[in-house]
Order: structure tokens, then C-alpha cells, then sequence
């Protein structure tokens, strides 16, 4: 199918593909036809052997070519199958008539006029058609098979791939919790609240360690509830508001019914982040994040709403994020959702539906 | 006349900081402005024309890199950065001074001592060649704190009242719809204006081919190909009762991954 006629080597390309397979094949077909033949034939068996074979490789070629006819070039009523096997009957009797032709030299009129000539034709003419359309018929079978194959291999190579991506990724988020950019600047600031004696030092060292509890997977022991979570989206707030006064504003209010509910560790603190990351960070003028939570009927709807610069479409919020919808759907069933949706006038407001407490 | 300073940092505490720490290692040094992003701190520059500008490389709106670029050799340079193995690294490369946070006071005295020493040449500097390039690529990785990626991560698209943004991971597949493009994913299906000819340009080749003129499908989630009659196949989709069709000029590309 790749060749076209336009290609510059389309005849050395449908050479390339008579393989010693076919070739081998077509070849004890015709010695096995002519074998076959020669009690019939007067015509010593090499001379036989010489014609089946003629004919034979004709109709291997005409396979091949049309096999290889580009699929845009062919109507669109016409499937392959069927263009292939036309062309092969057509073939055996206009090779035989070659093979005959070639015989008498060119002159018709001594052909035509010759009985035993002519029985001889058609007998190579039916044999070749019975063989050929049967040989083509299973090789196109064959071809399929192998065609549907390689399909199917492809496409799991290229899921494998992906799939080894998928595996990468949650282990760079396993390794890499904390950005040392993040740890390092806050502890700038904490520096500059100790050397002035502030008395916020001691708050925000209290919040430092509050995040650095929760977020170092290795620290991390038995189930966490929201209450837990809450508590770390507030320390990691406090610290930013802390390093960037000016820029950040938030509040928290999430249903105090709520708290005690079994929650995923960091699942409210990564969209958080995400906020900070990508709505107020790279804003000159900064804005709001608001994190909230009520009571649904069955189980919750929790947000995360920043008045940032909101996400471009090419905008790669990470890995994070990424598996976060997986890991709620793990924790709390097929229907908990994670909804990114714009916030107006600006902005992005994240929502996660907790279907049903487990 | 006493030399003078520019701090520009979108930090307050950490601006206040390092002024208080120069007012100890370096009483004379009289720093004029302080800035809280890139822009503030070119307008500072223009208005005060200081000696030196102590700029942190990570602020909204222009980085300390596209400051320092602005700048243009007519003030000392110091950059002030956070951890950050590949920021260190092309300063010590292209030999600029530079601070990490949080900042040690030995190490700032070191710079105080090479800020003082007289310039051998008042006017401005050459830039050294070998700096442009790292300096470029640094600010080009700094702008990437709001990673961008080459293909597109999101759809946007209208749902009721709201607009929702899809990740394009879990798109399963896109399919024209006379004016529209509908979009499928686990969590639903929405139309939007964008065209499957736009989009395919835009999305990631690796993880989304175009298999008929109107549907592009995500590999990942392809259950299996079965080939039709007539050069098409049958895409069959993980979890999914849609069948999607290959069209002939496209059957192809399966072949060629």
C-alpha cells in the first residue's frame, strides 16, 4: 500500500516484496501442476515445466502489484479481495496465451488453427485459474491475520509506553513532595522573622513544621482524616501569606461536621499548591484563595477557588494533579469527581465530589 | 558621593532582610529603592539610575534575569535566588555574582568586599558572550514556574452555566459534529468550537492520533483495532461501548508507529 505510481522505484519496491516465501511457493505449484499436466501433454517435461512456471510468476507478479495498489486509487465499491482475484483470473489466460503465442513465434493464425495447442491452452488456463484464485485467496487470509497482528502489537507497544510514563510520574511525586525552592525561600523568611526577634518567629516555624509533618511521606502514619488535611492546606496558607502579605489573601471554611471524615493526604493540599503555583504566584497583583467544604446528601463537595491569572490551555500543572482524580477515585469510588472549572471574573476554581463516605 | 543600591524582591521580609544585613556589613551603602516585582524594579532603576541591583531572580511579571538584561551593564549586578542547582550553575558559569537565600552573612560580606573594590572601568561593561546564552536559558526556565508545554493540557470547554477545563490526559476521543467537536471523557462528554484539523495540531502526537477525517482517538485508551472490509478497521475503546472507525487513508498510521 505504500507504493504509488509516482514513487520513483515502485517496480524495484514490488520486487522487494516476491520474497523467497512466495517465490518458493509459487515455484512447487507450478512443478507440481506440471507434473500433473504431463501425462496429458505431448510436449517433453521441461518444456512443460517451462510454461506452468511462466505462468505462475506472471500471476505471483500481478498478485503483488495488486496487493500493493495504493488504497486512495481504488473505488471505493471495489475492496481489495475482490480487485486482487479479478486480476488474477484475468491474468491466467492472457499469460497462457503469452506462453502459446510465444511458442508459435507471434503467428496467430498457427495457434488458432491448431487443436491440440488449443486444448493445451485451456487446460494450462484452468489449471492456472483453480491454482492461482485458491493460492491468492489464502495468502490474503494470511496477510490479514498478520496484518491484524501487527495492529494490535503496535497499539500495545505504544500503551506500554505510556503506561511506563504513568508509573514515572507517581514516582517523581513519591520522591519529590517537598520543592526545595519552597523549603529554602521559607526558610529565608523564617531567618529574617528570627534575627529581628519578631514574635511571629515562633507562629511560623509552628506552621513550617505543621507542613513538613504532613507532607514527608515517610512520616506519615495510619489514616488521615480532613481535619488533618485542613490543618495542612492552613499551615502551607499561612506560610505563603507570610512570605507574600501584599499578594495572597485566603480563608478556609470547611463544615466542622466534616472534619473526623477519613480524607486522602495531600489530596486538598495539591490543588492548593496548584493555586499558589499557577494563579497567584505569577500574578504581579496577586488575589484570594478560598478552600471550602459542605455536606452533600450522601457525602461532600469540597473546593479550592483562586482569583490568580487562571490556566492557560497549555499551562503543565504536573504530576500531581494529574493522579489526584485517580487517587480519590481509589479512596472514594468510580464516582468521585475532580472538576476544574473557570472562576469568574478570574480565575480557577477547583471542585472534588465526595460521592459517599467509605 | 555614597554608592547606592536597588533590592528588588517579591518577598517584603526578605527585602527588609537583606537591607538590614547590608546596613551592618556596609553602613555607606545607601540603598534607594526596594521593588516588589520585574517592572517596579525598572522603574526604580530609571528613576534612581543605583550602582548596584540586588535582584531576585524568581519575581512575577519579569524575573530578575529580563531585569538584569534591561539593566544592561549600566549598574553592578548581584542575583538573589533560592535553592536552585541550575540557576547556581549558570551563574558560576558565566562568573555573576550571585546570593543564595537564605542568605549567610559571610558570604555577603564576600560580595560587599568585591562590590567595594573600584571598578577598573567606570563605564559599562562588556557582557562577557558566554553569559547571553546561559542567561537566556535560565530566564526562559524561570518562566517555566508556570510550566508551558508545547502541546495543549487542557480543553476548554462550556458545560450549562460554567466553563469546565479538561485535562487532555483523560480525553478518550474527539469527534466532529457538524459545527462542533464533541469531546468524550470519563467524565462526560462536551462540545466545542475548535475543529479536529486545529486540534490535531495542537495535541500530542504520541498519546493522540487522527484516524477518520472527523475523530481523533487517545492511544491509551484503545482496547484493540479490528480490521474492516475494504482498508478500514474498528477501534474499540477501553470501558467504552462506542466503536470508533478507521478510515481507509488512515489505517496506515497504525502500521507506521
Amino acid at each position: 500500500m505504500e507504493t504509488s505510481p509516482s514513487d520513483p522505484t515502485p517496480l524495484k519496491r514490488l520486487l522487494r516484496s516476491l520474497n523467497t516465501g512466495s517465490l518458493g511457493v509459487t515455484t512447487g505449484f507450478a512443478f507440481a501442476a506440471a507434473l500433473l499436466l504431463s501425462p496429458i501433454f505431448e510436449l517433453t517435461f521441461s518444456v512443460l515445466l517451462g510454461r506452468t512456471l511462466f505462468v505462475a510468476l506472471l500471476l505471483l507478479l500481478v498478485f503483488s502489484f495488486a496487493q500493493r495498489w495504493p488504497a486512495q486509487r481504488l473505488p471505493a465499491w471495489l475492496p481489495r479481495w475482490l480487485f486482487t482475484l479479478v486480476a488474477v483470473s484475468l491474468a491466467a489466460p492472457l499469460g497462457t496465451l503469452l506462453v502459446y503465442l510465444a511458442a508459435v513465434g507471434g503467428r496467430a493464425q498457427e495457434f488458432f488453427g491448431s487443436g491440440p495447442r488449443l486444448t493445451g491452452f485451456f487446460i494450462i488456463t484452468i489449471t492456472a485459474l483453480l491454482l492461482g484464485l485458491l493460492i491468492a485467496l489464502t495468502a490474503q487470509v494470511r496477510e490479514r491475520e498478520a496484518h491484524a497482528r501487527t495492529l494490535e502489537l503496535q497499539v500495545q507497544l505504544q500503551q506500554s509506553r505510556l503506561a511506563k510514563q504513568d508509573v514515572d510520574a507517581q514516582l517523581a511525586l513519591l520522591q519529590a513532595q517537598i520543592e526545595p525552592h519552597f523549603l529554602f525561600n521559607t526558610l529565608a523568611n523564617v531567618q529574617a522573622l528570627v534575627e529581628t526577634n519578631s514574635p511571629s518567629a515562633a507562629p511560623v516555624l509552628r506552621s513550617l513544621l505543621a507542613y513538613l509533618r504532613a507532607a514527608m511521606p515517610r512520616l506519615q502514619r495510619g489514616e488521615s482524616t480532613l481535619g488533618d488535611e485542613v490543618g495542612l492546606v492552613r499551615a502551607y496558607l499561612e506560610l505563603m501569606q507570610m512570605r507574600m502579605p501584599d499578594r495572597l489573601q485566603f480563608s478556609v471554611d470547611v463544615d466542622a461536621a466534616l472534619l473526623d471524615r477519613p480524607f486522602p493526604a495531600m489530596a486538598l493540599l495539591t490543588l492548593v499548591e496548584n493555586a499558589v503555583r499557577h494563579g497567584i504566584d505569577p500574578s504581579v497583583t496577586g488575589g484570594q484563595i478560598d478552600v471550602g467544604g459542605r455536606t452533600r446528601a450522601k457525602g461532600a463537595q469540597l473546593w479550592v477557588q483562586d482569583s490568580g491569572i487562571g490556566l492557560s490551555e497549555k499551562a503543565d500543572t504536573g504530576t500531581g494533579l494529574r493522579n489526584l482524580r485517580s487517587r480519590l477515585q481509589a479512596f472514594f469510588g468510580a464516582d468521585a469527581h475532580l472538576d476544574m472549572l473557570e472562576a469568574t471574573p478570574q480565575g480557577l476554581r477547583a471542585e472534588i465530589t465526595v460521592p459517599t463516605w467509605p | 558621593m555614597s554608592t547606592t543600591a536597588l533590592i528588588a524582591d517579591d518577598e517584603p521580609l526578605l527585602r527588609e532582610h537583606l537591607q538590614r544585613q547590608l546596613a551592618l556589613l556596609w553602613p555607606e551603602l545607601q540603598v534607594v529603592a526596594q521593588a516588589r516585582n520585574g517592572h517596579e524594579a525598572i522603574e526604580c532603576f530609571d528613576a534612581h539610575g543605583p550602582d548596584i541591583a540586588f535582584l531576585d531572580v524568581h519575581m512575577p511579571g519579569l524575573n530578575g534575569v529580563e531585569v538584569a538584561r534591561a539593566i544592561d551593564g549600566r549598574a553592578r549586578v548581584v542575583f538573589v535566588t533560592a535553592y536552585d542547582q541550575y540557576a547556581v550553575q549558570a551563574f558560576e558559569q558565566g562568573a555573576v555574582d550571585y546570593l543564595v537565600k537564605p542568605i549567610d552573612p559571610e558570604r555577603l560580606a564576600l560580595t560587599v568586599q568585591r562590590l567595594r573594590r573600584p571598578q577598573p572601568q567606570p563605564q559599562p561593561q562588556p557582557a562577557d558572550p558566554r553569559l547571553a546564552p546561559l542567561l537566556d536559558e535560565l530566564s526562559q526556565r524561570l518562566r517555566q514556574q508556570a510550566p508551558a508545554r508545547q502541546h495543549l493540557q487542557w480543553i476548554r470547554a462550556s458545560v450549562g452555566q460554567s466553563v469546565r477545563l479538561i485535562p487532555v490526559h483523560e480525553v478518550v476521543y474527539l469527534r466532529s459534529d457538524e459545527k462542533y467537536t464533541l469531546v468524550a471523557w470519563p467524565g462526560g462528554e462536551a462540545l466545542i468550537r475548535k475543529t479536529i484539523r486545529e486540534l490535531i495540531d495542537e495535541l500530542d502526537p504520541d498519546r493522540f492520533v487522527q484516524i477518520h477525517r472527523s475523530v481523533i482517538v487517545a492511544l491509551p485508551h484503545i482496547l484493540h483495532v479490528i480490521r474492516g472490509h475494504n482498508e478500514t478497521a474498528d477501534v474499540h475503546l477501553r470501558g467504552r461501548p462506542e466503536v470508533l472507525p478507521v478510515s481507509r487513508s488512515f489505517v496506515h498510521l497504525f502500521r507506521q508507529m
